[in-house]
């Protein structure tokens, strides 16, 4: 069915949380939070604690200037491989994507952390995915 | 007029003061805790009342028919929606309705004008909102992006007097959106 046995990747559904109940109590800071357990990492935006799984995060990455630090995260979307044909499945790619956020913090120590924990779950999840993969075959 | 009930711990806004709110037959009184700033929000002007899960527990959001069009109240406890409920009904003849966010983790959707705020959602549940009087800039990044800046020229200086540790949260600085082309370019000029 949606296994792609043709080499072309299918999409394949996730889901962060079932509902509101299954948040994790660290969100009440207003602050970045990496939910390891659920492969979610949790935003704040204007007081929503705002879940986004780590599959549809791309990358993270961060920058110092001056007495900030800066963290993007970049998701998946489409249209973003200039040139190239593109092999990231999408559920839907009509609908609008949110391609990257941005957040500041003067204490540069958290954000070095929170951009690590990020690169490591997305580097866990895609060796997890491999080795599903591998049994499969 | 005696207060029906008091809720401790409860923030205005967005703010990061707490403050205790006191309701009564006639309406809604909250009071920070340090500032002693008063926000008072009369029966007569409400319009809706909201009931929905944030980030600092839940929010009491009430929909006014004067011009200011909405105070938020976050802070409460999934057990308070009880005893607000029955205060909108018996005392504002309000029903408290319960606004279901989207938990999925996905990142695509669809943005919605909802007059003063930017609602992106998926699968027809809001993710998140976003106020537009928080919006500093927007540009259209490209033929299919958008991107939308946050904070205004004042904070985006280092403030020396602000505490290192105080409660204030992470700053969203920028978000940048892939819109598919389906929207003529002479409408996205602002």
């Amino acid at each position: 069915d949606k296994d792609g046995k043709d080499g072309k990747q299918s999409f394949k559904r996730y889901a962060s949380y079932k509902g509101e109940l299954a948040l994790p109590k660290e969100v009440e800071d207003l602050r970045i939070h990496v939910d390891r357990r659920s492969r979610t990492v949790l935003l704040p935006v204007y007081g929503y604690a705002v879940p986004f799984h780590i599959n549809a995060i791309k990358n993270a990455n961060k920058s110092n200037e001056g007495d900030f630090t800066y963290l993007r995260i970049n998701f998946q979307t489409p249209g973003q491989i200039a040139g190239k044909k593109e092999d990231t499945p999408f559920e839907d790619p009509d609908k609008t994507f949110i391609r990257s956020v941005t957040y500041r913090s003067a204490d540069a120590a958290r954000f070095d952390n929170l951009c690590r924990q990020i690169t490591d779950l997305k580097k866990e999840v895609a060796k997890l995915e491999a080795e599903k993969r591998d049994k499969m075959d | 007029m005696s207060a029906l009930a008091s809720f401790k711990n409860v923030f205005h806004g967005l703010s990061p003061e707490q403050g205790e709110m006191r309701l009564t037959h006639n309406g809604l009184a909250w009071q920070g805790s340090d500032t002693k700033k008063v926000v008072t929000v009369t029966k007569e002007s409400m319009r809706a009342a909201q009931w929905t899960r944030v980030a600092r527990g839940f929010q009491l959001r009430l929909l006014l028919s004067s011009d200011k069009r909405r105070e938020t109240f976050d802070g409460f406890e999934r057990e308070d929606h009880e005893k607000l409920a029955h205060i909108c009904k018996q005392h504002w003849e309000l029903s408290l309705e319960t606004r279901e966010m989207s938990y999925r983790g996905w990142n695509w959707g669809e943005y919605d004008i909802q007059s003063d705020d930017l609602a992106f959602l998926v699968a027809t549940k809001p993710l998140f909102e976003i106020p537009l009087t928080s919006i500093a800039n927007s540009n259209i990044a490209g033929k299919t992006e958008v991107s939308l800046e946050f904070l205004n020229p004042e904070q985006l200086k280092p403030d020396p007097a602000a505490p290192k540790r105080r409660r204030a949260g992470d700053e969203l600085v920028e978000m940048r959106f892939y819109v598919p082309g389906t929207v003529e370019r002479d409408e996205g000029k602002e």
